[in-house]
């Protein structure tokens, strides 16, 4: 570590991984993506990708706008299906289970691989019914189990006191933290392994950016976070690893406070000190 | 730069100013539309009015002898006959007379009443106390000096000009006079209650001349009536006869070549009252009784149970304020109508099918006597005390009240209230019928059967659209189906009147299979789809799977349409027409709601699909995707998210839908058989208002009564629009508060 080098790079180091965390390859795996390519039709997105996610922990993906760290991300719980366009090579596996496996329930993985995008989409329903959608789906009517899992997701996005008052309300009532934070609470009723976060806050103002990163430190302690973001400062304060995407391919992958102190590739050094993207 | 700035800031100016003048514009010609459509309604609401032309007691005084008095048609002249036998004609301006004539009666006899013969009561019968009746008629002769026109009074003896001798018992004290064609009947009543008969039958010649000679009389002795004769009346067919004891009650005949039979015995008054005057509605179907009680009804006779004619009373007026008794009813000649003048003076006009007093008025309380003119516009008052008094009557509307509009009104020789759209007739003693009630329910079944089709097709087929179908196919079907809008309605409906009409008479089994079999058809279809190899998907164009459906139905269509024989054969006893109407009881016409419920399903189909499915589409993509995020299925989406968030966009595509349904003239009007009926059932027709209006509005004579109802028809179904368009963007605006995710 060099303080003159952390001084160019602009980075609030104080903030860096505050949780210490153990290397990645010594944690239990969460996510493996191995030899994974992906195509829309003719053209090729992402290139040979292969990395582990560890469980229990923030994995950030960034890199410069087109890079595919969103297109992988959405390959987690198969939302690029929806593309007819689409082809996918080599594998992603989640606690082991190859997710691209003939047969395999989409909507099943999607319940365990939750997401959460990048502008607040609440449905034209109450608070309360946004919250208890997924459940719904899964055929849970009994209103006492749906409450009990509607305060406990609302209190793990740290919304519940503040709508506790008004849950059949609707949820655009809402401002736009407070929206995301929502969706957020809609996304863990489900009582999922894995979330993912397409750009959580980019949509946000500083206050409500600032809740959803320490929502996302507290949620780690439950699940396994992704976190797709063009905010490297967020990258650094919320993330124990990071991925570093540029054209299609995985440039750098490792410990986050690693990767913005003393990258490994040039590309890496380049992209967080700001040359680019 | 600065130029720049200055002609942006007046393009913007005055593309703001365009706009703005678009918008008032449209504001504007809908509320023109609609204060015309008010400006044309209005007059049938007034109420009529009456001012005095002349008084005249000096001039001309009232003789207390008056028998009978009349008003011929320009209202220039008046015709007063007296009990010595005197008819006089005088000016209705001033009073003055321009001619007497002396009937021939016998010396030393006198007129004892004066009987008129529908329907412009001139012909006359006057009854003599010494036992004979003489019948005149009498009209006005126009002729020109220079641009002068000037009326000269004829009267005629058509059955000689000596009385008619009854050689009755006691003298003729009423007398009823009907002629039908070349038969003229004769009813007396004499003052012992002897009924007598003359009839005269004219011989036609050979070249098909008037007969200049005189027919000979043929006089039957019908009967003797127990009481004293207050009135008799005789229809115009000479077949009912209504005799009216002053007792209160009517003794109703049937009159045939061998005599008279009575039907029926009736108290028409209530039992403390006295019947004092009783008067045929023009037309003879109908009569009036007054009271004294000032009480006014109106009955007819019906058939009842047993298929016997009996008297029926239809309805009571409202009574004259004051409730004395009446003194006299004087029916109007060419309408349904009539005046009442009570003891006191107080004066009202009716309308007998619209149940409406349309004036009430004062007159002077000695008045004795009134006339109204064969128009119904002028008014002549015969008083004791203060000579005569003339008015103008200016009362356009009677015809129209909110029960002759909305409610069940019994019509005569109807055998019970309907509500009945029948505006003209060939008669003249026709009675109109302006219910708008069976053609706001005809508007109404139109709609309702066409949306019935349409509906459903139409939403299922933008959901599909918008939600689940490949773009590449949506790109071929949206603008298809949005093209289907500028079809035509008129060859819609001529296709619909001339060619589906019978085709689906010929084939209703068939028809009825295929709504069954296709969609049964369909689901089979995609099953096997998807159980084909892949390679035969391959084949196919991506995203164009849908086009082999379009054969493949014609296919299904095809077979069920052949196949619809047997089906009848097996189900239906051979024929499903005969087995709807013999086994169903329904009417089966071949235009019926079933046909304009596809046809106009077709012309409506377009507009709430391209609407419902730009809402569909345009549900915003994140909010799908977060559903599918969750775990959602497709359908899952599509019903919990989708459905929901375009659901204001679906409302109101529909309600457009109903909005056009409602309006729609060309495909009601060419596929239905226009027949005002108030029958929900799907194999009859209706008449909708907009057809109403089509089919009437070029024979109705401007500013007539059918006319401006034809324009409250035009508004109803104006409100019927705006209504249904306002309640969808209420609902709308409240839907989208809701629902926007905007």
């Amino acid at each position: 570590m060099n303080d003159s080098n952390l001084m160019t790079h602009a980075i609030d180091v104080d903030n860096i991984g505050r949780k210490p965390s153990s290397d990645v390859s010594a944690t239990e795996t969460c996510i493996s993506v191995e030899n994974f390519s992906l195509f829309y039709g003719d053209k090729q997105a992402l290139f040979d990708i292969n990395m582990a996610l560890p469980r229990n922990q923030v994995t950030a993906f960034i890199g410069p706008s087109g890079c595919g760290k969103s297109t992988l991300l959405r390959c987690f719980n198969r939302m690029n299906d929806l593309i007819d366009s689409v082809r996918t090579e080599g594998t992603i596996s989640i606690d082991g289970e190859n997710i691209h496996q003939r047969g395999r329930n989409v909507t099943e993985l999607r319940r365990r691989v939750g997401m959460v995008f990048q502008k607040p989409n609440p449905f034209p329903k109450s608070i309360y019914e946004n919250v208890a959608y997924g459940l719904r789906l899964q055929g849970v009517n009994k209103r006492r189990v749906l409450d009990e899992a509607v305060e406990r997701s609302l209190r793990q996005a740290a919304l519940w006191d503040e709508v506790k008052d008004r849950l059949d309300d609707n949820a655009f009532g809402l401002s736009g933290g407070q929206q995301q934070r929502l969706v957020i609470a809609r996304a863990v009723a489900v009582e999922p392994d894995v979330l993912l976060l397409d750009e959580p806050a980019s949509a946000l103002d500083p206050i409500s950016t600032l809740k959803i990163e320490e929502l996302i430190h507290e949620l780690k302690e439950r699940y396994t976070i992704v976190i797709v973001t063009h905010n490297m400062q967020q990258a650094a304060r919320v993330s124990d690893h990071t991925a570093f995407l540029y054209i299609g391919e995985l440039i750098e992958f490792g410990d986050t406070r690693q990767l913005f102190t003393v990258p490994q590739k040039k590309q890496t050094e380049d992209y967080i000190t700001g040359r680019y993207g | 730069m600065k130029n720049n700035l200055q002609w942006r800031l007046f393009i913007d100016r005055w593309a703001t100013r365009l706009v703005s003048i678009g918008g008032v514009g449209v504001i504007a010609s809908v509320a023109l539309i609609f204060f015309y459509l008010l400006y044309e309604i209005v007059p049938l609401f007034r109420p009529a009015d009456a001012h005095l032309l002349a008084s005249y007691s000096e001039a001309a005084p009232a003789k207390s002898d008056t028998l009978y008095l009349a008003v011929e048609e320009q209202g220039e002249f008046g015709l007063r006959i007296l009990s010595s036998g005197q008819l006089q004609f005088f000016s209705t301006a001033d009073g003055a007379v321009i001619r007497t004539v002396q009937a021939p009666i016998p010396t030393g006899s006198t007129v004892a009443s004066v009987a008129g013969a529908d329907p412009d009561q001139t012909l006359l019968a006057l009854a003599l106390d010494r036992g004979g009746v003489l019948v005149l008629s009498y009209h006005f002769r126009v002729s020109f000096d220079g641009a002068v026109r000037s009326l000269t009074p004829v009267i005629k003896y058509p059955y000689g000009d000596l009385p008619i001798d009854l050689a009755a018992q006691g003298s003729v004290a009423q007398v009823a006079i009907q002629r039908e064609d070349e038969e003229t009947t004769i009813l007396a009543a004499t003052d012992q209650g002897e009924l007598l008969r003359v009839r005269f039958v004219a011989e036609e010649s050979f070249l098909g001349l008037e007969e200049e000679t005189t027919p000979e009389p043929v006089v039957d002795y019908l009967g003797k009536v127990q009481g004293n004769v207050c009135r008799l009346l005789m229809d115009r067919v000479q077949r009912l006869v209504y005799l009216a004891l002053c007792d209160g009650n009517v003794e109703f005949y049937a009159l045939n070549d061998a005599g008279v039979q009575l039907l029926e015995t009736r108290q028409v008054v209530a039992p403390n009252a006295q019947l004092t005057v009783m008067e045929f509605v023009s037309g003879t179907y109908s009569f009036l009784v007054g009271d004294s009680l000032g009480q006014v009804h109106q009955w007819f006779p019906t058939r009842d149970a047993d298929n016997r004619l009996i008297l029926q009373r239809v309805r009571g007026f409202k009574p004259l304020t004051g409730g004395a008794p009446i003194r006299q009813l004087v029916a109007e000649q060419r309408r349904k109508g009539f005046a009442a003048l009570a003891e006191d003076g107080a004066l009202g006009l009716y309308n007998t099918t619209a149940q409406r007093q349309v004036l009430e008025m004062q007159v002077d309380a000695g008045s004795k006597r009134l006339a109204l003119a064969p128009r119904a516009n002028f008014m002549l008052v015969d008083s004791d005390s203060e000579g005569q008094a003339y008015w103008r009557v200016e009362n356009e509307h009677p015809e129209v009240s909110w029960s002759s509009l909305w409610d069940e009104v019994w019509y005569e020789s109807y055998p019970e209230p309907d509500y009945v759209w029948q505006s003209s007739a060939a008669t003249n003693d026709f009675e109109p019928k302006f219910s708008l009630t069976p053609l706001v329910f005809g508007t109404v079944k139109a709609a309702f059967y066409a949306m019935l089709f349409a509906a459903p097709l139409a939403i299922f087929g933008a959901v599909y659209t918008g939600y689940f179908m490949h773009p590449r196919m949506r790109g071929l079907v949206k603008p298809v189906i949005e093209n289907m809008g500028a079809l035509p309605t008129v060859i819609i409906g001529f296709l619909a009147g001339l060619w589906l009409a019978p085709v689906l008479e010929a084939n209703l089994a068939g028809f009825f299979s295929l709504l069954v079999v296709a969609p049964l058809a369909v689901i089979v279809a995609s099953f096997i789809y998807f159980r084909l190899p892949r390679s035969a998907k391959a084949a196919v164009p991506e995203g164009l799977e849908g086009l082999f459906l379009i054969p493949y139905l014609l296919l299904v269509g095809w077979i069920c349409f052949s196949a619809g024989g047997l089906v009848e054969s097996m189900l239906f006893g051979g024929d499903m027409r005969v087995w709807v109407t013999d086994e169903l009881g329904l009417d089966f016409d071949q235009r019926n709601s079933l046909v304009v419920g596809i046809a106009m399903g077709v012309a409506v189909i377009p507009t709430i699909f391209s609407m419902a499915e730009d809402a569909i589409f345009s549900v915003p993509k994140h909010l799908t995707q977060g559903s599918l995020a969750l775990g959602a299925t497709s359908w899952q989406t599509l019903s919990r998210v989708v459905i929901l968030t375009a659901s204001p966009g679906i409302f109101s595509a529909v309600m457009i839908g109903l909005g056009r349904a409602v309006g729609e003239t060309m495909i009601v009007l060419m596929a239905t058989g226009n027949t005002p009926l108030m029958d929900l059932n799907i194999f009859s027709g209706m008449r909708t208002l907009s057809a109403n209006i089509a089919v009437e509005m070029p024979e109705s004579e401007v500013g007539s009564t059918h006319f401006r109802v034809l324009f409250l028809a035009a508004m109803v179904l104006f409100m019927l629009t705006f209504l249904f368009n306002t309640v969808a963007e209420l609902v709308r605006q409240r839907l989208r508060e809701r629902y926007s995710s905007l």
